[in-house]
């Protein structure tokens, strides 16, 4: 990524990283090796680094485990051990003879985070509250801006709404489809106004004519889990009780009714069918030598 | 030759052999690539006479390789004269002509007369054998390539193997046509059993008639084997056979009964079928009789011969009969289709017949215990209507014709004795008749059980059939015994008998009335009241000359609505009586403000003002009980109609009150309709009905019509919100009354015109809102039928286009009324590419709605629209649609 103009963060990571490398060529040198292959020192390197950023993060969560905010050493040492690292062997190394001093990497700032977008004034702390404690957020994260419904009265413009939607919809999907595929037309001399979609047949038409499209589906998952929800449509309601005072002539609608609601709801007693197609198919007999 | 006597014992088979033990069928193997079939059948018999040198059996479209009888190779000679059934140097080609050598040809193989397709010669070194009158096992090997009946192979052209493409192949079939996919006597009257073997595809699963004893692979493991055994003796015409990758359901009520599907349905076989076991509940409750097999199997197959089909232990179903619980409107259609099937098993499947001439009787059981299936089902209302229904359709039919015979005797075969000479086919065989016909001689044979049973009661009734069915199971256990076998075979004289035995009474007037004869009655009623005599004088004419009538003698009930009450009267209809006097029971006083008693007990009050101040009556009906096959043409005074449409309790009444209210558009008929709308407690298809009529009226009452358009008012007022009356309330069709008649208010009201003929412009207007609004994500069930009807609707509000000089259709001139409509078929049916339908309903209705607009000149007439819709690979109620407007443009 160095393409683009660095930034001054860049900068501050890509100092790191090259004092990093320069650990990592100092060790192989002290190693024994006279030459190493760019790729080879750039494997190492994130290596290291990716052992030092754990080191980081392992300790600060110790520390953090402690309700503390600063690592001390012991954290450093927790977090060395649970990385598999024999501390004591550490201060032997640290004084080993051979070792190479590497030069401090140059002082770079720190990259100034830059900071949030600061909305209206921050909230002093209320009396009870003592001052140690971290200062309230900007407003804009916790204040509620309530926003009125309009009047209910208008259950017409949301009908309204709701239909001219979908009809758009509607329109705009099959005229997208109609123009981008085959179309039929009911004027010869006009193939755009009213462009139907041109039938094509089906290898297995019963398929899509009989079982319910992912819409339905859907829909039919949603309203038997809350049952024809009553409640969003109070306009369904009256015609709702209509269904219960059942005159003689209307038994035959409510059986009709009963029964298709009547599925599913079995279950329990399969473990005993016995049923010759669920059998298994039979090897076939070996046939005797003649 | 038919040796069969009135009052016959046992069962003459007209062939000098029978069956004793079973008969063997082998398919071993089947191409679905190659839509090819190769198996054997043996089948073993049992000489019944000395010198059997030829034995003939039936055989169509398949090719017989080798026959051999007891291991010996035997000469056959094989001749289908139906293929060529005039020659081709013959002269004549009219309709009669061919119509006789058809019929001939059929005889020629018919197997009740002893004929077959297959002759088959016993090689004399049998000869002695047969002297002896010992058993044949005659072995036959055949292939049957792309056939063209009998069975039917469904090959999806797609990728993968034949499982996955879902190919499948099933028997179908008219009447006794077995003979299409294996030779054997293919006749209801002989019985065997069987031992069914298909080879099949290891992927695939083939149902069959009786027990799967065991299902085994074939030695290289990729095909299995699946054995059935049919221990019942069963006729070759009731076997069947469906292969396919099919979906398996156990039923969970009752474990024998065994559900098939097409791959991908199993969740809609799971609902449709979750109401079966409550049919087989109420048959074997009312028959006090187990299902005679011990086991059942549906199977709901692709490009189904017809939407029911019954075989010993199995039904062949449509696929199409499949739906989901959203669906309203094909849930009954598909339940009754089940009821159907399964009464058919009792009487059709396990009770075969003896001969063609006995099928009333198979028909008319099986339709009437289904019946009375929709009558505890459905209700009495509904049960009602179809029996008007079906007594509408039939005397319609007899009277178009010239009546259908249930039981038809037939001399010695010449065609002066044909008993339906008016008729253009023979009916001495089921294959010669027509389609049409062969349906109205079921709806026949069912009416025809219900006037018996209205003579004995219903209890006699079961109690036949009762007994036929312990008689049948008794000999269904008895072992090699054909002569008892026969009792299981039903006859017209053994029923008859049956019925006498049973309720002592005699029925031979009513049967040849309506089972040895042809025809239905025609009656026309007139009266007048005699104020002095306090009597009403009856006229009641008939009309016995035209064709498709025939003179009623008998008794006949009226009822008569009086002040006072209900009353029966049973007239006598004799030969020169035309006129009955009917004392009444009221006076034509009515001071009182009393309530007035109906037929059913209930007590009403009753705005009398409308009545005839010098009159009792109130309302009067000829056969309300419908026990007879008739049509009844009635003179009563339109407020006599309304009265009767208001109070009588009798759906039947009151569909024939709004039907006869059409000829009276007054105030007073358009009050009574809209009541009767309105009334939630009336049957709601009185109500559908009373819609249509209201438009009519109407619309001849369209100069002096005050107030908005028929029925807005009403619909606003059921339909739509409170608070925005011209907004529809979202879709919740949880009550089925109210579901159906918001389906059909919109239809009928589209029928309305103003004083110019055209439809208001207001009720096009509310129709295009209705679809507008619609607004269905809350509701329980699918509104596909909904939407579907009121695209009906915008076709119904469609009226012919004012030409100018015979102007050519273009859209610059094209009328703004139709532009909407026409925007709305457009999208509905552009949309229905991308979410479809249930059976695709909508795109049916907007096929149909572009023919309308087609046929009244708003949208140029072109039919290739309609024949892109027609191709092959349509859902198959599209392409009917799609047809019908193509044949439309033959008219």
């Amino acid at each position: 990524g160095n393409k683009h103009a660095s930034t001054p963060a860049d900068n501050y990571y890509l100092a790191r990283r090259r004092t990093l490398q320069v650990v990592v060529s100092s060790l192989l040198t002290e190693a024994g090796f006279e030459s190493a292959e760019k790729a080879a020192v750039e494997t190492l390197t994130e290596m290291l680094q990716s052992y030092i950023s754990e080191i980081g993060r392992s300790a600060k969560s110790y520390c953090e485990h402690t309700a503390r905010t600063q690592p001390t050493l012991s954290d450093i040492m927790v977090t060395l051990v649970e990385m598999g690292f024999n501390v004591e062997t550490l201060p032997a190394y640290a004084k080993r003879s051979q070792r190479m001093v590497i030069t401090a990497p140059p002082v770079t700032n720190q990259p100034v985070t830059p900071k949030a977008l600061t909305a209206g004034q921050n909230k002093p702390h209320p009396s009870h509250i003592p001052g140690h404690f971290p200062e309230f957020p900007d407003p804009h994260t916790y204040i509620k801006t309530p926003t009125y419904r309009e009047p209910v009265s208008d259950y017409q413009v949301l009908r309204e709404k709701a239909a001219s939607q979908r009809r758009d919809v509607e329109r705009a999907l099959t005229r997208f489809m109609a123009k981008t595929g085959e179309t039929q037309s009911l004027f010869k001399d006009d193939v755009s106004t009213f462009p139907l979609i041109a039938a094509r047949p089906f290898t297995v038409p019963y398929l899509t004519a009989l079982l319910p499209s992912e819409l339905e589906m859907q829909q039919m998952e949603e309203t038997d889990s809350s049952e024809q929800d009553d409640q969003t449509d109070t306009e369904n309601l009256p015609l709702h009780m209509s269904t219960d005072d059942s005159g003689p002539e209307k038994e035959n609608a409510s059986v009709l009714q009963q029964n298709t609601s009547l599925s599913g709801s079995r279950n329990g007693e399969e473990n005993v069918i016995d049923n010759p197609y669920l059998r298994p198919v039979k090897k076939p007999k070996i046939r005797r030598k003649k | 030759r038919m040796n069969r006597k009135k009052g016959d014992k046992g069962f003459e088979s007209p062939r000098p052999y029978k069956f004793t033990t079973h008969q063997v069928v082998c398919i071993n193997n089947i191409n679905f690539q190659r839509k090819s079939v190769v198996g054997y059948v043996e089948l073993t018999i049992f000489p019944t006479v000395a010198n059997l040198n030829r034995i003939k059996l039936n055989s169509k479209q398949c090719r017989i390789y080798r026959v051999r009888i007891n291991d010996l190779e035997a000469a056959f000679i094989y001749n289908d004269p139906t293929l060529e059934v005039c020659h081709h140097d013959s002269k004549q080609r009219n309709l009669n002509y061919f119509s006789n050598a058809y019929a001939a040809a059929v005889s020629a193989v018919d197997p009740d007369a002893g004929n077959g397709e297959l002759c088959i010669k016993v090689p004399s070194e049998l000869w002695k054998h047969v002297d002896e009158l010992k058993v044949l096992k005659v072995h036959i090997n055949f292939s049957l390539d792309q056939p063209k009946g009998g069975l039917h192979f469904v090959v999806p052209n797609m990728e993968g193997s034949m499982a996955e493409r879902g190919a499948h192949v099933f028997s179908c079939g008219y009447q006794n046509s077995t003979r299409f996919w294996f030779p054997c006597v293919d006749s209801y009257s002989e019985l065997c059993t069987w031992k069914l073997e298909y080879t099949v595809d290891a992927a695939m699963v083939a149902v069959s008639n009786g027990d799967l004893v065991e299902t085994v692979y074939t030695h290289d493991m990729r095909k299995k084997t699946f054995h059935y055994m049919l221990t019942i003796p069963t006729a070759a015409s009731n076997i069947s056979l469906a292969i396919g990758p099919f979906e398996i359901l156990v039923d969970p009520y009752m474990h024998e009964v065994t559900h098939f599907c097409l791959p991908q349905l199993l969740p809609l076989l799971k609902h449709t079928t979750s109401y079966l076991h409550e049919v087989f509940e109420f048959y074997e409750e009312i028959l006090t009789c187990r299902y005679p097999y011990s086991c059942f199997k549906t199977v709901f197959i692709d490009e189904a011969y017809v939407e029911v089909a019954a075989y010993a232990s199995m039904s062949i179903f449509s696929t199409n009969l499949l739906h989901s619980a959203m669906i309203i409107d094909e849930t009954p259609l598909t339940r009754r289709c089940l009821a159907q099937a399964l009464a058919q098993q009792f009487f059709g499947c396990f009770i075969s017949r003896m001969s063609w001439s006995d099928e009333w009787v198979l028909k008319g059981i099986s339709g009437y215990i289904y019946g009375l299936w929709m009558k505890k089902t459905f209700g009495v209302n509904e049960y009602r209507h179809w029996i008007k229904q079906e007594l509408d359709q039939i005397v319609a039919y007899e009277l178009k014709t010239g009546g259908v015979l249930l039981h038809p005797i037939f001399g010695g075969g010449k065609e002066k004795d044909n008993p339906a000479s008016h008729l253009h086919f023979s009916i001495k065989h089921p294959h010669t008749l027509s389609w049409e016909y062969y349906t109205m001689f079921q709806c026949k044979a069912h009416l025809v059980m219900r006037l018996i049973e209205n003579r004995i009661s219903m209890e006699f009734m079961l109690q036949v059939f009762n007994k036929l069915l312990s008689l049948a199971s008794t000999a269904s256990s008895q072992k090699f015994q054909s002569h008892m076998w026969s009792q299981m075979l039903v006859s017209t004289s053994g029923f008859l008998k049956s019925i006498s035995n049973v309720s002592g009474k005699d029925i031979q007037p009513l049967i040849k009335q309506w089972v040895d004869q042809s025809g239905v009655v025609k009656f026309y009623g007139s009266f007048a009241f005699n104020r002095k005599r306090n009597v009403l004088e009856l006229e009641i004419k008939q009309d016995y000359t035209s064709p498709g009538t025939q003179k009623y003698v008998g008794p006949l009930k009226v009822t008569v609505q009086e002040l006072d009450g209900s009353f029966n009267h049973t007239l006598q209809i004799e030969e020169n009586s035309l006129k009955h006097d009917i004392p009444c029971h009221s006076k034509s006083r009515r001071n009182k403000k009393k309530k007035i008693p109906l037929m059913n007990g209930e007590e009403v009050d009753m705005d009398l003002s409308a009545m005839d101040a010098d009159s009792p009556l109130l309302w009067i009906r000829i056969d309300p009980d419908m026990s007879v096959l008739r049509k009844v043409e009635f003179e009563q005074s339109d407020f006599m109609w309304q009265y009767q449409l208001r109070y009588e309790r009798d759906v039947v009444a009151q569909e024939e009150a709004i039907l006869a209210l059409e000829k009276f558009p007054t105030p007073a008929s358009r009050l009574a309709l809209t009541d009767i709308l309105e009334q939630e407690q009336c049957f709601y298809r009185v109500r559908m009905l009373a819609c249509f009529c209201l438009a009519k009226i109407a619309n001849s009452m369209v100069s002096t019509w005050t107030g908005p358009p028929a029925m807005k008012s009403l619909f606003t007022r059921m339909f739509c919100c409170k608070t925005c009356p011209n907004i529809v309330k979202t879709n919740n069709f949880m009550n089925f009354q109210s579901y159906f008649l918001q389906k059909t208010m919109p239809v009928a009201m589209a029928l309305l015109r103003d004083v110019h003929n055209l439809c208001p412009k207001e009720v096009l207007m509310f129709i295009l809102d209705l679809i507008k609004y619609n607004d269905n994500r809350k509701n329980k069930f699918s509104d596909n039928y909904y939407r579907a009807e009121l695209i009906d609707a915008l076709a119904n509000s469609v009226t012919p286009a004012v030409s100018v000089n015979n102007e050519v259709r273009t859209l610059d001139n094209l009328n703004p009324d139709v532009r909407l409509i026409l925007e709305e078929i457009t999208r509905f049916l552009n949309m229905e590419k991308l979410l479809p339908s249930y059976r695709h309903t909508i795109t049916v209705s907007c096929l149909k709605a572009i023919r309308v607009l087609q046929k009244n000149g708003h949208v140029p007439s072109d039919p290739a629209l309609f024949k892109s819709y027609a191709e092959y690979g349509h859902f198959i109620d599209v392409r009917i649609a799609a047809l019908e407007a193509v044949v439309d443009y033959t008219k």
